[in-house]
């Protein structure tokens, strides 16, 4: 019987109750050419170290929980096959720019705030009267934001993104590209209450349209391309409260 | 001032008016500087030197016209704040970005210095 192939992997480990800085552990797992970075991270933990603590759910491209830096890309492990590192070693690390919690685990929290603030749904006046039927779109008004509803919110443009890592105040990609996506929303009436978080100083003029966002997305979203549509609104926007200076532009629905 | 969930304030900012120059400058620069470079560079000159010299001066002569400076005072002006846009930019990119505010001075002011100038320039044609 022919010996089996294996092949190296680095993981970042860190657990901050025991370990005063992070380090990395390398571990040897069989080689399968069908293996994604993902599977041999569960091998690691089902079988060498069940210490290991990493995020994962679907392995389908589709849950976005499973987001790490693979040879210092950010990519979905669930998608970057082992055949395409064999035989050399693969370096897995937690998405940077984010705070690390554990070992390849990232604190999402920063995310999840700055998602908020765009509020990432359909904002109607009329949101309970039901009496007209559904909102109809036409397939035209449904391809204005079908492409950004794409989002699966794995951060990996978080990651890519070097503003990101500078500006606190920047909202970043995801969030901005999904702030768009209901503000191209033929349904939608809370354009002026997003505009008015996404039109403040960092929050998306932060952007200089590095682009890398759109290079690492796994679901093809373009926030990069988002983003320059989102500032020209916001410019219309700007432009108009001179035009109007009370009662309309982003004035409206200031919120808290 | 209201602020969002992430505790970000939520006032509208003056980037929004040097981002719509940046804008207008970028499509300046990208379609029309090529177009009148490809032009009066390219299209126009001949292999004929006496043609060639006589087309310069029919340029110079269009450019001595008031609505030709109009049309180059602004293609040239928004050229010039789309640079100084990207250069404040790439300045913060490249670690700058508590000196965003101070950039301002710099960039925009170079950008204003040379369109004042480019202005004195065009009036003198």
């Amino acid at each position: 019987m022919a010996e089996t192939k294996t092949i190296t992997l680095e993981l970042f480990r860190y657990h901050p109750e025991t370990d005063s800085e992070p380090r990395f552990q390398s571990y040897e797992v069989p080689y399968d050419e069908d293996w994604v970075v993902l599977d041999a991270i569960n091998w690691i933990k089902d079988y060498v170290d069940g210490s290991v603590t990493h995020r994962w759910s679907c392995r389908m491209g589709v849950c976005g929980s499973c987001g790490m830096m693979v040879n210092g890309e950010p990519k979905l492990t669930c998608a970057a096959f082992l055949k395409n590192y064999y035989p050399f070693p693969i370096k897995v690390e937690p998405l940077v720019n984010f705070p690390v919690e554990r070992d390849l685990v990232v604190d999402m929290e920063g995310f999840m705030d700055k998602l908020q603030d765009v509020k990432p749904y359909i904002i109607r006046d009329d949101v309970n009267d039901t009496s007209g039927g559904e909102y109809l779109q036409t397939p035209a008004e449904l391809a204005q934001y079908k492409q950004y509803s794409m989002c699966i919110n794995c951060m990996l443009c978080y990651s890519a993104c070097p503003v990101v890592g500078h500006e606190d105040d920047f909202l970043g990609p995801a969030a901005l590209a999904l702030g768009h996506r209901y503000n191209k929303d033929s349904r939608d009436q809370g354009r002026t209450e997003r505009l008015e978080v996404m039109l403040s100083s960092e929050a998306m003029w932060g952007c200089t349209f590095v682009g890398e966002c759109t290079v690492v997305c796994p679901k093809h979203v373009d926030p990069a391309g988002a983003i320059q549509q989102a500032k020209a609104m916001g410019a219309q926007e700007y432009f108009k409260r001179f035009v109007m200076p009370k009662g309309a532009g982003a004035t409206k629905g200031a919120g808290a | 001032m209201s602020r969002g969930k992430s505790g970000r304030p939520t006032r509208p900012s003056g980037e929004a008016f040097w981002w719509a120059l940046f804008s207008a400058g970028g499509v300046m620069a990208a379609i029309f500087v090529p177009a009148f470079i490809l032009a009066t560079g390219f299209l126009l000159p001949s292999g004929d030197p006496a043609a060639a010299v006589e087309g310069a001066q029919r340029l110079a002569a269009l450019a001595g016209w008031w609505p030709v400076k109009l049309v180059l005072l602004g293609v040239i002006t928004l050229s010039l704040f789309h640079c100084a846009h990207r250069i404040r930019h790439t300045l913060m990119d490249l670690g700058m970005r508590r000196l965003a505010g101070f950039l301002k001075l710099p960039c925009y002011g170079g950008a204003l210095a040379g369109s004042v100038w480019l202005a004195l320039v065009l009036w003198g044609i």
